[in-house]
């Protein structure tokens, strides 16, 4: 007797690890999916409608998602080159200190505050990849250092307080335009859709541009692969590394400026915690905390479901304490696996 | 006597042993021969139990032998001596030698006093005149090895391994080991003997078996070999098919280095002492040395691996003369550097097969930065059709690779930089005999395109079949410098060690 034999036919155990294979290449969506569907169960509902599911209360998702996730995208690209940020959260209030103060007490118009608010940003950014690699240190470091310095900076900058930014026509408001551009609403298709979700989904096309089809991507994703390697390939490590600290400052800054628009106020407590909701999204994302694997979309993906567990917490009124504790708890279980995938990648 | 029946071991995606059968006499010391990648030192690993999930059984004495681990194997009498020594450099002699079971007197106090005794009771029967307090950090590399002799007599080993024991060692050295290896074999203790020296070989053992890619290939007694023999048994083939040898017209000179001096770059590292050569187009050079003799350390002072400011001396590549501050500059003046270690220093082993080839040349495929996707994606395929990189796709990952085929994926890095100076550290180190002729010839390739090649690498045979002249480094001079036509592999180690026979007591290393 001869066995039938069919190419199209493979072993049920390489079907099933192809299977396997697929699920960890698209897990980011994966996880979406479920934490959708858990969400819609678990939410609260009101005059028979399921609140969760309400276009309201999904634009608020998106809204938190956008300024963790534009933060999120500058960190993953420094946690592909091996490094990490803490002084995203510090960067974030000191922009919404200067934005605030650049338009209510100095008087500037909203392209000067914003140029300003960038710049200042972006320089502590640069400052963090250049002590990194000038003294050899861990970024780890460096940042922890930079999150006191940028954070007592912007202290000293509001004199202690939040500076309240009013809009409207007198003479000492700020500019309407402003709150148009960062906390303003976009008319599409009949939603009422904010322009900081615009602003989340320019970024993540530029960076995913940017690391995908430049040369500079391509040494991003070397050094972080291996940096020795990339060294005598012809990389320059230290421009690279600098240039990537300063995108993901600059971008804490674009943060700060949605913020501030959101709540009408830039104060120096902002964005407390933020390094490590940004950290979050990155590693539920996919990225490798060692670097050198990891994708924008995945972390544009992670950012979207730290937002929905915030909110389905937040509608069942589960404390915000707990919600710390949980997302304590999610960071280490999601290294935890990412570990496990890769001791197995690697046999 | 000692057992291996049917004893095989696999890493991922290669067998390394394969159904390995063999019966060893106690009292007689036994060679192991085999290329690189022939199995000879897994052999010496499973034996020892530093790899516990191998198949087949080991039998010594009748009794079968099952390590989990190289402790295990010490207190069954079975002892490596490996090739890089595994003492702690900051504790004496005897701590070495009783590291792990120190004796203690009262009250738990250390008793050092007959750990000493005791340790220069071993080190006499070696003729090893050191106090036992002296740090290791302060022995000679041969010395330390007798200490780690001396450490496995007082494990009471039965079976000891030598594995490439002479790598690092001067003639006096090599003598006096040679002198305790014969001891211990007319006391009844069992020897393996792993080397690529040929001449040890012959003068030390008493049967050989050759290895050949992880399978056993014959045992005769040594008596009964010839070099050539033993040679043609080791690569399967005569040695002139596997390392082809072109002839190529010279050309102009392409590099000249003039008084290169490097400051040693850090503890253990070898400096250069006003190193002087030209590389001519179309030709090959190989530099040859004992380990840490400066080999690495020169290519990469070529290759601007160290700060200016720890170099001297002039390198001009094609009239244009400077030294590199930075590899990036090295690629720019046309130098190409293939690391002796692949995998720590030549690839990104996050990522694919394409972005490893292209990752020194991304400018050529690039317009203000941007990536042109299918002019790379060509140039990936011709590197891959070119140097027969076996990998199911341009985007497989890097790290799925065989050995031989990382080495393409370097070479081909290398390659696509277009390089008229090519630098190669140890290239066929840790990969099978047919990729390793296949990465020669590419070699003749690139030389008979024009470009000026420089091989650093300890294998002598191979450097004497590819190369027309062969320079000699010993403690980062240059001390020799030998034709095609006039090379041996007894003179180069000669130069290789006439340094350190005339120096009295230096620490080698």
């Amino acid at each position: 007797m001869t066995m039938p034999i069919s190419a199209a036919n493979p072993n049920p155990r390489h079907r099933a690890r192809e299977l396997g294979r697929f699920a960890l290449r698209h897990q980011g969506w994966l996880i979406l999916l479920i934490i959708l569907g858990l969400a819609a169960v678990a939410s609260p509902t009101r005059d028979g409608t399921i609140v969760f599911l309400q276009p309201a209360n999904l634009l608020n998702i998106v809204r938190f998602a956008s300024v963790n996730g534009i933060i999120a995208i500058g960190m993953t690209m420094v946690i592909l080159i091996g490094g990490i940020d803490l002084s995203v959260g510090a960067v974030m209030a000191l922009g919404a200190v200067v934005v605030a103060k650049g338009l209510m007490q100095l008087g500037l118009d909203t392209v000067p505050a914003v140029a300003l608010t960038l710049a200042v940003t972006g320089s502590v950014g640069l400052v963090n990849g250049w002590v990194t690699t000038r003294f050899n240190l861990q970024s780890f470091i460096t940042t922890l250092a930079m999150l006191s310095v940028a954070r007592g900076i912007a202290s000293l900058l509001a004199g202690g307080y939040a500076i309240p930014l009013a809009f409207g026509d007198r003479v000492d408001a700020a500019p309407a335009s402003f709150k148009a551009i960062f906390a303003g609403t976009i008319d599409f298709l009949g939603l009422e859709l904010p322009t900081s979700m615009f602003f989340f989904i320019g970024v993540g096309i530029v960076a995913t541009l940017l690391l995908n089809q430049t040369g500079f991507g391509r040494h991003v994703y070397a050094i972080g692969g291996n940096k020795t390697a990339a060294r005598l390939s012809g990389v320059n490590v230290k421009r690279v590394t600098i240039l990537v600290f300063g995108a993901c400052s600059l971008l804490a800054g674009l943060a700060s400026l949605l913020h501030a628009g959101l709540v009408s106020q830039g104060s120096h407590v902002d964005g407390v915690g933020y390094e490590l909701n940004a950290i979050a999204a990155v590693v539920i994302g996919g990225t490798l905390l060692s670097g050198g694997v990891g994708t924008i979309v995945g972390t544009m993906i992670g950012a979207v479901i730290l937002s929905i567990l915030d909110n389905i917490l937040g509608l069942n009124n589960i404390s915000s304490e707990f919600q710390l504790i949980l997302k304590g708890v999610i960071i280490v279980l999601a290294v935890a696996i990412q570990r496990q995938q890769s001791s197995n990648r690697s046999e | 006597m000692l057992e291996f029946r049917s004893v095989g071991k696999s890493f991922p995606g290669v067998q390394a042993l394969h159904d390995f059968t063999l019966t060893i006499e106690t009292g007689t010391v036994r060679g192991l021969v085999g290329e690189n990648g022939a199995g000879k030192s897994t052999l010496g690993k499973v034996l020892a139990g530093v790899y516990a999930d191998y198949e087949g059984e080991m039998l010594f004495d009748g009794k079968a032998l099952g390590f989990r681990s190289p402790r295990d194997a010490q207190r069954a009498g079975i002892t490596l001596i490996h090739q890089e020594l595994q003492l702690i450099p900051e504790l004496t002699i005897a701590e070495n030698i009783f590291l792990g079971r120190e004796p203690h007197g009262k009250l738990g106090r250390l008793d050092r006093r007959t750990m000493e005794r005791e340790s220069r009771s071993y080190l006499e029967r070696l003729h090893l005149d050191i106090p036992p307090r002296r740090a290791i950090k302060n022995l000679r590399v041969g010395e330390q090895q007798l200490v780690e002799i001396a450490k496995a007599l007082s494990l009471d080993a039965r079976l000891l391994i030598f594995d490439e024991p002479t790598a690092a060692l001067n003639e006096t050295e090599i003598a006096h080991l040679f002198h305790v290896i014969r001891a211990l074999r007319a006391a009844d203790h069992t020897i393996i003997y792993i080397s690529h020296k040929l001449g040890e070989i012959f003068e030390i053992t008493d049967d050989v078996t050759v290895l050949r890619d992880g399978e056993l290939v014959e045992t005769r007694p040594t008596a009964d070999w010839t070099e050539r023999g033993l040679i043609d048994k080791m690569v399967g083939r005569s040695l002139t098919d596997l390392y082809p040898k072109t002839e190529i017209t010279l050309g102009a000179t392409v590099v000249e280095a003039d008084g290169l001096s490097l400051e040693s770059p850090g503890i253990g590292r070898r400096g250069l002492k006003d190193v002087s050569f030209i590389v001519r187009s179309g030709e090959i050079i190989g530099i040859a040395g004992l380990l840490g003799a400066g080999r690495t350390e020169l290519l990469e002072t070529l290759y601007g691996v160290y700060p200016a400011s720890r170099v001297s001396g002039r390198i001009t590549i094609d009239d244009d003369s400077g030294r590199y501050g930075a590899p990036a500059d090295a690629i720019a003046a046309g130098l190409a550097l293939v690391t002796e270690d692949r995998k720590n220093l030549s690839l990104v082993m996050t990522s694919s097969v394409a972005h490893n080839i292209t990752l020194a040349a991304l400018g050529d495929f690039m317009t203000a930065g941007v990536i042109h996707g299918k002019l790379e994606r060509a140039a990936v395929q011709r590197s891959i059709d070119d140097l027969r990189i076996k990998t199911p796709s341009a985007e497989s990952n890097v790290s799925t690779l065989s050995g031989g085929n990382q080495q393409k994926v370097v070479l081909a890095k290398c390659l696509l930089t277009k390089p008229r100076v090519l630098l190669l550290d140890e290239p066929t180190r840790g990969i099978d005999v047919g990729a390793k002729a296949e990465i020669y010839t590419l070699i003749g390739q690139v030389a008979a395109d024009g470009a000026a090649v420089v091989i650093a690498s300890s294998e002598l045979l191979e450097m004497l079949a590819i190369c027309d002249r062969i320079l000699v480094l010993s403690d980062g001079e240059l001390v020799e410098e030998f034709t095609q036509a006039e090379a041996t592999e007894e003179k180069i180690m000669e130069a290789a060690t006439r340094a350190h026979r005339s120096r009295p007591v230096a620490a080698v290393q």
